[in-house]
């Protein structure tokens, strides 16, 4: 397979992560590609207009820098998170998707219209960390791996459970003395930072970033990523984006056809597994084939 | 960990009730659900509350327990003000309610329920839970076995990883008092425990409600209709009637108060219990 389709793959399944982990606190934010056009609209402008990272003029790129961009990026979208999530968080379910694409618009316009960031064309010639697409392939899994480790220990932590307890009911949560604020926002800056890391990635990735890269159109395509997954784990988003972003081009040869197909694939994936691909009931059994004493309640087989 | 705020010294006198009503009111727009209620459940009693169907006995939980915002009065826990504040609050000061029409985390296990109401003591140091190194491993065995525990004296502890979606309608309400009880709360809310229960279920439930006094050294503020039960279990009832508190005393003092026979019975019956 194209190195290219799979770090593309790689950031869908990075998304698809930031998408759900608000919605395991049972909220419905849509503000990932915000977060996202932060980091990589931070990632262009700090790599083509600051020579102290160490961009070269044969178009590399030191990695350190990159490094250090990906901990900007994601320190700044967490930042953004922090403050707007204080605000929005108070809303709930479809007024909370709404405000959150207010925010996707605002951050889109913004990059659209401020005077240093390129507007309409945005910033072109990022300098490349890596000497080709197949280079991107082990940060993006690293990255990958580090949001799904997160993802997994938060199954046994305090923390998890009371995201789970905040998605189950807020109400009995909040008598159970669990400050739901705190929980929700910290899921909501967890999302940020690892869509702001996503963004740098991208953007030195693709090579060019403009303010096309964090629209409304991806955040629907994101939340696809989680609906045929499934929202009960965190391999659901990670499958999900793994195959919708492949599916546009692998259909590729089907000419025209292939986004009624791709139209088809979303719509039908609700309709033939409501819960997703990745449902409680599957994990079970999966944890029961690696684990032959099938203790249930162990770490990996958690409904 | 921070102190615990439930063994700080509190502003309150030693002599103060733990929890006093002053007058409590609660209007939802011209609908006066609860008009002036007064009283004080003193430390380590079963305090019952009674009242016919829509008297506002729920609606004062959900005062108690920071749900429901009163309209006026004030609520003071150890002697000190609580009005205002939000559930979570109220509840980290050591009131720990269940709901009348169950409200348990379905998704999760009988285990994780309770679990998340120890979450307070589940906190781990960040590195710790994300290593999980001896140190969290050891911790998340000790909580596992509380939980273990308290599902135990419920009779759960054998379905303890079934989800909680499966469980019948008197242990789910068993599980409720049990994760209101992983809080470790000084007072528990229990708005109609046994409701759905046979009357064998009812009598283990109130022989266990006695026993989880004495073991955790808690009051108990308790809602149920099956009046006799009440009459057994608790040490003072309060009887509520369309918002107003009409009897409060000793279950033999309440049994025998007009006003109470009244509101249950009517104004007629109450002359024929008279007359018997």
């Amino acid at each position: 397979m194209d190195p290219a389709l799979l770090v593309q793959m790689l950031i869908g399944a990075l998304l698809g992560i930031s998408v759900y982990l608000p919605l395991a606190t049972g909220q419905l934010t849509l503000a990932t590609p915000a977060f996202y056009a932060v980091g990589g609209t931070l990632a262009a402008l700090l790599s083509t207009r600051w020579p102290v990272l160490g961009a070269r003029i044969d178009g590399s790129f030191p990695l350190p820098s990159f490094l250090l961009e990906l901990a900007l990026g994601g320190a700044l979208a967490g930042l953004l998170a922090l403050l707007v999530g204080r605000i929005v968080l108070r809303l709930q379910g479809i007024y909370l998707a709404i405000a959150t694409i207010a925010l996707v618009e605002i951050v889109r316009v913004a990059i659209l219209n401020l005077p240093f960031t390129g507007g309409a064309v945005g910033i072109f010639g990022i300098p490349q960390p890596f000497p080709s697409a197949a280079g991107y392939l082990l940060p993006a899994l690293a990255l990958l791996l580090l949001a799904g480790w997160v993802c997994q220990r938060l199954e046994v932590m305090a923390l998890g459970r009371a995201m789970a307890a905040v998605r189950e009911d807020e109400l009995a949560a909040r008598c159970m003395g669990i400050d739901t604020t705190q929980v929700k926002l910290t899921a909501f800056v967890m999302s940020a930072v690892l869509a702001g890391g996503t963004g740098v990635l991208a953007a030195h990735f693709l090579n060019t970033w403009n303010a096309r890269q964090g629209s409304f159109d991806s955040a629907v395509i994101m939340l696809a990523f989680v609906i045929l997954g499934g929202s009960r784990s965190w391999l659901g988003p990670v499958l999900g984006g793994l195959v919708l972003t492949a599916l546009p081009e692998l259909l590729r040869p089907v000419g025209d056809a292939r986004l009624v197909l791709f139209g088809l694939v979303i719509l039908s994936g609700p309709a033939l597994f409501p819960q997703g691909l990745v449902t409680p009931g599957l994990l079970e059994r999966l944890g029961r084939l690696g684990d032959p004493a099938g203790r249930p309640g162990a770490e990996g087989s958690r409904p | 960990m921070t102190v615990d705020p439930r063994l700080a010294p509190t502003g309150g006198s030693a002599a103060s009730p733990l929890l006093e009503l002053d007058a409590l009111s609660c209007r939802f727009g011209g609908l006066v659900a609860l008009d002036q209620v007064s009283f004080a459940v003193q430390q380590g009693e079963i305090f019952g509350l009674i009242g016919p169907n829509g008297a506002g006995k729920t609606t004062l939980f959900n005062l108690i327990s920071g749900l429901t915002p009163a309209s006026g009065g004030q609520v003071r826990w150890r002697g000190e003000p609580i009005g205002g504040l939000g559930p979570e609050r109220i509840n980290r000061l050591g009131i720990a309610r269940t709901f009348q029409n169950l409200r348990l985390f379905d998704s999760l296990t009988l285990r994780e329920n309770v679990l998340v109401g120890l979450h307070r003591e589940t906190r781990a140091p960040l590195v710790e839970a994300l290593s999980g190194n001896a140190g969290f491993r050891a911790r998340q065995a000790a909580l596992e076995r509380r939980a273990g525990e308290l599902l135990a004296l419920f009779g759960l502890d054998a379905r303890a990883d079934d989800s909680a979606a499966n469980l019948s309608y008197g242990d789910r309400r068993r599980l409720e008092i049990a994760r209101a009880l992983a809080t470790g709360p000084a007072l528990l809310l229990l708005d109609e425990p046994a409701a759905g229960m046979n009357p064998a279920e009812k009598d283990e439930l109130c022989a266990l409600i006695d026993r989880l006094r004495e073991q955790f050294q808690l009051t108990v503020l308790i809602i149920e209709h099956h009046v006799p039960l009440m009459m057994r279990l608790c040490d003072r009832l309060a009887v509520l009637n369309f918002g107003r508190r009409i009897a409060l005393g000793s279950p033999e003092h309440v049994r025998h108060d007009p006003a109470v026979i009244e509101a249950y019975l009517g104004g007629q019956a109450s002359a024929a219990g008279e007359r018997r």
